[in-house]
């Protein structure tokens, strides 16, 4: 088979039966572009059991098909179940392309079922463009630390299968589809099959309070801070901005703040109308997560950060130091 | 002294006509961080006026309007001094050489490189590295000024092996109080010319003197090096390995000392347990780092065969080898956070900078942790064991300030005078200038702090190169 | 007793890499080449896995001969086989070839129990290797594993605690199992002198495509790959802010307070 002849770009439907995850929206959302280019169908695929309400949503990312999937072994995400669920869809189907959001369990099956297929998988694009010569999709993603962009193709096998990470694109649903095709689907996993068993979940402790994707103001700290004993003035300062305080990776690493706090490409994308960051040097992974910030200020000691190259207003200075400087102003101001 | 005059608005005049309008600064303008150093407890003192020079000449020119007009003048690299040596206690001209930051020229046969004393530390260290050449001199602070380096003689780990600054120290330009420009010292091996006057103006603070230019000894660049872990039980057998390692010819580069204490805190500070603090299910009390160079890896492992054996004849746990490149960088990562993780979890806090024989580490720790207790100060250490500089703080998280200030000088007077009876000496590295001058003169003798307050107004006539500082 | 199986990568330390501002190419000189930091996470479990439960361990890797020297570190803290997969037919390999030839060639030496790789390397960063290692090997697949609870070798059974987005995960997973280790509980240790001296002259086994047994050449190097990069560019430079340098800290603070005031969010 030719690769012109896979046709239809497929993204999958992640959700815990209640709500869909906006990962899969905006994947959607970007992949009507695409197909709007390649004159490609673009088809939602999702195991049943989302309420109405949930695939209305999905519905007005102008889908042109949804494929509900109905059989054993989808009750918890199984490794064993999806690889094999996509494997034989795509067997049956031929799609072009299948993007899969770049949740745990989205990059933990994908590029299985991309190798038990032989086809070509990418990770963590941050943009995708069709290049009508070749007829392959360009995945374009941040290589090296982020100092250099790589443009990464599947020039011959299909399906192209690319996880994209939360956040990436937007999610700007442009209405429903008058004929939207529904194709339903049954493929059983035996749960004997099944190599991995879900013993215990613990959901992430959510002390209500942080949501970093809808703060208004976000204090940012990078790996320029110290260590944890200095969060308390950054949680201050972020208090009296009426806002949250957020970190880069390190700071999860480190242990400083825990995971729903993190943003970036590979934490939480956010869109604050004022974020300041502290120590922060700009890994495009970061800043990626920032780009539709408001005002924008940096702290950093090292006048040569690539951060301030994305500020809108940059400080050097020591960050500590600065902090403090910005409580007692604003202290003052009360 | 005390009849220093102040900079009146004529004299900011005539020194903003000396340096231009951009690089002086003259009352309010002033930045605050000239009024202190990285020891603000020591006190704050805003200077008057600030000159941000670029030349010689401009130094002579300051130095002479200053010394005619009676106005202190004191003389700052990056302000990283833990003394209070660059702060100018008494007001008047901060002649800041930040801005000479120029490596001017390498003498690769000679191997000596001459430079402009606002160099950092690092961008000498670096830029010396892309020669092939190697400066040996390390102090904590790699963004303090190589100029700073000279006038407090700064050591770091490296002293070991290759001694401090002073050893690295080949020529000086210095202007003198007067405004008078001297030439010292010459890029030869050796000399027996007559009194050291340079040897004089190194670690002299800036109380003789302005240092302007300076030619740097360099050695060749070791190929590789490597750093071995020694982890203890006990604390004294951790330390009674240091004189072992020494005299067994091992050469060792630097022996650092780490009690578990620091270790902890580092670790809780950086996030990441580098160091073992159990291991082979055995607690660790101390470790000791040690740093060698070589040419080849054949020549490393001979050493660390040595230590290794002597190692477990000494009772350590294990030899743990540090080579690769991530291992380096967190292993020294977590060293350099040793400050900082007590400053991290300090409100208050004081240092020593005492040097001891090497034999007598261990007695004098355990002496100054008991006055700690009689006094109730917290004592929290680490320090360069291979050349007996230790660098003790005494800390309080609870005290105010006044009180904490009353123990912490009871604390202080009885360890250096235990210092000085076990032979040891008042700094080691970081200086003098005004925080420990009133215990020099009890440190170094009555005839020879005579002599040195005698040198001083011989150099200084009117006393205002860097007054209160060392013995002035 | 368990055969464990690591796989570790060589990478250039990329935090060190900088970019020509002229030419827009890597600039590598004197950027170390190191054992992917995650992946020394990844050994530090095969060894305390060996600890616990008694075992051997395989260090694999493919790169070139340089790249002996982090199978030497895994060596050094305990590997008792190396394995380099090692030539020029591997080259410009995506993950698809990638872990077919890795499979191929630690095959060679019979199965394993206990399969682990970092979460993804420095380098290149896909993340994939588990993934697709997990199905080139046909074995289980825990990713994001925080910490290995148990292993019941009679059962054939693994208990893994797994760090994700949403929370906290147990899963039991069946032997032969794949697994990426996060760092969280893996600080990896410092190796001691007799660990080093024994690995610095220890010989590793190298593998080139004509001595793997029953490789399709076909299916390794740039041949074997699913992915191409037909190029890259440097990232585009955003409009550069403004830098408030009023003179000191409190008068640059004092400014950023007009500025918030200004748009009201103050």
């Amino acid at each position: 088979m030719k690769k012109q002849d896979y046709k239809n770009m497929w993204v999958y439907i992640e959700h815990d039966g209640k709500t869909v995850s906006t990962v899969s929206l905006e994947l959607c959302c970007e992949a009507r572009k695409l197909c709007d280019v390649t004159g490609d169908k673009l088809v939602a695929v999702m195991v049943e059991g989302l309420p109405e309400a949930e695939v209305k949503k999905i519905r007005e990312c102008a889908v042109d098909g949804l494929m509900v999937v109905s059989g054993t072994g989808y009750e918890t995400y199984n490794n064993d179940a999806y690889t094999n669920l996509f494997t034989v869809l795509c067997q049956k189907y031929n799609p072009s392309a299948v993007f899969v959001g770049g949740t745990t369990n989205g990059r933990d099956f994908a590029p299985r079922f991309a190798a038990r297929l032989n086809t070509g998988c990418t990770s963590d694009a941050i943009q995708v463009v069709y290049n009508p010569e070749s007829g392959d999709i360009e995945f374009i993603e941040p290589a090296v630390g982020g100092k250099m962009m790589a443009v990464i193709t599947v020039p011959v096998l299909r399906p192209q299968v690319g996880t994209i990470r939360p956040g990436t694109f937007k999610y700007e649903p442009t209405g429903e589809k008058a004929n939207v095709e529904i194709i339903h689907e049954t493929v059983n996993f035996d749960p004997a099959q099944s190599r991995t068993k879900l013993l215990k979940f613990v959901p992430e402790a959510d002390d209500g309070s942080v949501n970093l994707a809808e703060e208004d103001v976000i204090v940012c700290i990078g790996n320029g801070v110290t260590g944890a004993e200095k969060l308390p003035k950054y949680q201050e300062l972020a208090e009296l901005l009426g806002g949250k305080v957020g970190g880069t990776r390190p700071m999860f690493d480190r242990g400083i703040l825990p995971f729903k706090q993190m943003i970036g490409q590979s934490g939480v994308v956010v869109k604050p109308k004022l974020i300041i960051s502290f120590g922060v040097s700009g890994a495009i992974n970061h800043t990626a997560g920032i780009k539709d910030a408001g005002l924008f200020i940096a702290v950093n000691s090292d006048p040569e950060a690539a951060i301030f190259g994305v500020a809108d207003y940059g400080i050097v200075g020591d960050m500590d130091e600065v902090c403090d400087l910005m409580i007692e102003a604003l202290k003052a101001k009360q | 002294m005390a009849n220093f005059h102040s900079v009146t608005p004529e004299l900011a005049e005539q020194l903003k006509a000396i340096v231009g309008e951009k690089r002086f600064q003259y009352g309010d303008k002033v930045k605050e961080d000239y009024s202190h150093d990285e020891m603000p407890i020591y006190g704050k003192f805003p200077p008057e006026a600030v000159c941000e020079v670029e030349s010689t000449e401009e130094v002579s020119a300051i130095l002479k309007l200053c010394n005619d007009n009676n106005i202190p003048v004191t003389a700052r690299g990056a302000g990283t001094s833990l003394t209070g040596a660059s702060v100018p206690i008494h007001g008047g001209v901060v002649v800041c050489t930040a801005r000479m930051n120029k490596i001017l020229s390498y003498d690769i046969p000679n191997m000596a490189v001459t430079v402009q004393p606002g160099v950092l530390l690092q961008d000498l260290a670096a830029d010396v590295d892309k020669q092939g050449l190697y400066y040996p001199p390390d102090p904590g602070s790699k963004t303090s000024t190589v100029g700073g380096n000279v006038a407090t003689n700064a050591g770091g780990m490296r002293a070991v092996k290759y001694g401090s600054t002073r050893d690295y120290v080949l020529a000086l330009t210095v202007v003198l109080a007067n405004g008078e420009v001297m030439q010292l010292g010459k890029t030869v091996c050796k000399t027996s010319t007559g009194y050291s006057l340079l040897h004089l103006m190194i670690g002299s603070e800036g109380t003789l003197g302005i240092i302007t230019e300076m030619t740097l000894k360099l050695v060749p660049k070791p190929a590789m090096n490597v750093s071995v872990l020694l982890p203890f039980e006990r604390i004294e057998d951790c330390i009674a390995t240091v004189p072992k390692i020494r005299i067994a010819n091992l050469d060792p580069q630097s022996i650092e000392f780490m009690g578990i204490d620091i270790v902890n805190s580092s670790s809780d500070f950086t996030g990441k347990k580098i160091f073992p603090t159990t291991y082979n299910k055995k607690e660790v009390d101390a470790s000791i780092l040690v740093t060698f160079v070589g040419e080849n890896e054949d020549e490393l492992y001979e050493k660390m065969e040595k230590l290794d054996a002597l190692a477990a004849e000494c009772g350590a746990i294990d030899t743990l080898v540090i080579d690769t490149p991530t291992l380096k960088t967190d292993v020294w990562a977590a060293r350099s956070a040793f400050l900082n993780a007590i400053e991290g979890d300090t409100k208050i806090l004081d240092e020593l900078d005492v040097v001891v024989p090497v034999d007598q580490i261990a007695n004098y720790l355990a002496f100054v942790r008991s006055v700690g207790d009689e006094v109730g100060l917290t004592i929290r250490n680490f320090g360069h064991a291979g050349d007996g500089n230790l660098h003790i703080y005494a800390c309080t998280n609870d005290l105010e300030f006044d009180e904490f200030w009353k123990r912490n000088k009871v604390l202080m007077a009885k360890c250096y005078t235990e210092c000085k009876r076990i032979g040891g000496q008042l700094s080691g590295e970081h200086g003098i200038g005004h925080a420990k001058k009133e215990y020099l003169e009890e440190s170094v003798g009555e005839v020879p702090y005579r002599l040195m307050k005698a040198i001083k107004a011989l150099f200084d006539p009117n006393g205002i190169l860097n007054p209160g500082k060392v013995c002035s | 007793m368990l055969k464990i199986l690591v796989c570790v990568k060589q990478v250039p330390d990329v935090n060190l890499v900088k970019i020509d501002p002229v030419t827009g190419s890597l600039i590598r000189d004197g950027v170390p080449a190191i054992m992917n930091p995650l992946d020394g996470n990844a050994l530090e479990a095969a060894v305390q896995l060996k600890e616990t439960y008694g075992g051997e361990i395989t260090a694999v890797t493919m790169g070139p001969d340089a790249a002996m020297s982090v199978l030497r570190e895994c060596v050094s803290v305990g590997a008792s086989k190396a394995i380099l997969l090692s030539d020029y037919a591997f080259k410009d390999a995506d993950t698809l070839s990638t872990s077919y030839t890795i499979e191929k060639g630690a095959s060679m030496f019979g199965k394993y129990d206990i399969i682990l790789c970092g979460k993804e390397t420095l380098d290149g960063a896909t993340g994939q290797m588990g993934s697709q290692l997990a199905e080139r090997f046909n074995t289980s697949f825990v990713s994001s594993a925080a910490l290995i609870e148990k292993v019941d070798e009679k059962a054939g059974t693994v208990t893994v605690l797994r760090e994700t987005e949403y929370g906290e995960e147990t899963v039991e997973a069946k032997l032969p199992v794949l697994m990426t280790i996060e760092k969280t509980n893996y600080q990896p240790r410092i190796p001691n002198f007799k660990g080093k001296k024994f690995a610095r002259t220890f010989e590793i086994t190298k593998l080139t495509s004509d001595t793997i047994e029953g490789l399709d050449k076909n299916k390794i190097g740039a041949p074997g790959s699913g992915t191409i990069v037909p190029r890259t560019y440097p990232p585009e430079k955003t409009a550069s802010g403004v830098m408030i340098d009023e003179g000191d800290d409190k008068k640059n603070v004092a400014k950023v307070m007009e500025i918030l005031a200004d748009k009201g969010l103050v």
